[in-house]
């Protein structure tokens, strides 16, 4: 049997807020305040960095299900 | 490797008479979406289109419709183009010559707004402008960019 976290307890509670805001909203909001705290150059690198990590993830998965020549 | 804001400081470093647009545009406001391109909205002067060709010419710029074509201006094409579709080494960019829901350059450019960029200043559609623009392409994506904006603008109390 798994031994209960102690802590568990509070980091759900401290969890669900944001998770309402996605509910609420469709949007992740928690995210977005994130991103509104950076400068538009800060944002634009972010987008640069999240593209190519994509990027790179896709090539990753094309190669394991490459099937063997 | 994809690099947009290197595409955008070289249309700044080159004096690009242009506007940032589009989903680049939107992650600059705060838009959490990824963009795959830089679109932009710019005079088609024979002057302007012929910098940016000079911006992008040492990363290998094609025409994305006709992925063999080699971007080489002449001032006979620069009089025909209404838009310019392009693949280089560091992403794709499409300049537009107008903008659904907003208009033409000139009116683009008074809905725009001045942003201070490490290497110079930039011009970005304001959000307002860019709400309007994507309801007018109304595709999957541009719904969902449009409920971003519209929280972003809640957030900076202008609603």
């Amino acid at each position: 049997m798994t031994e209960r976290n102690p802590n568990e307890e509070s980091v759900l509670k401290e969890a669900s807020p944001a998770y309402l805001a996605v509910a609420d909203s469709d949007i992740d909001l928690s995210l977005l305040k994130d991103s509104l705290a950076k400068t538009p150059w800060e944002r634009m690198r972010a987008n640069d960095d999240a593209l190519n990590f994509a990027e790179s993830l896709r090539a990753a998965m094309e190669k394991r299900n490459a099937k063997p020549k | 490797m994809q690099n947009l804001s290197e595409l955008t400081r070289r249309l700044i470093s080159s004096q690009v008479e242009f506007v940032l647009v589009g989903g680049f545009a939107a992650a600059a406001h705060g838009v959490t979406l990824v963009t795959r391109d830089v679109d932009i909205c710019c005079r088609f002067s024979e002057a302007n289109l012929m910098r940016i060709q000079k911006a992008f010419v040492d990363l290998h710029p094609m025409h994305r419709s006709q992925p063999d074509l080699p971007l080489e201006l002449t001032p006979e094409q620069c009089v025909s183009l209404k838009n310019l579709y392009l693949k280089t080494d560091l992403g794709v960019v499409d300049c537009l010559g107008e903008i659904l829901g907003v208009g033409n350059f000139d009116e683009v450019l008074k809905r725009s707004i001045e942003v201070e960029l490490p290497y110079g200043k930039c011009r970005i559609l304001d959000i307002e402008a860019l709400i309007r623009a994507k309801e007018a392409m109304n595709r999957d994506h541009d719904r969902i960019t449009v409920k971003y904006l519209k929280e972003i603008k809640k957030q900076r109390g202008q609603s």
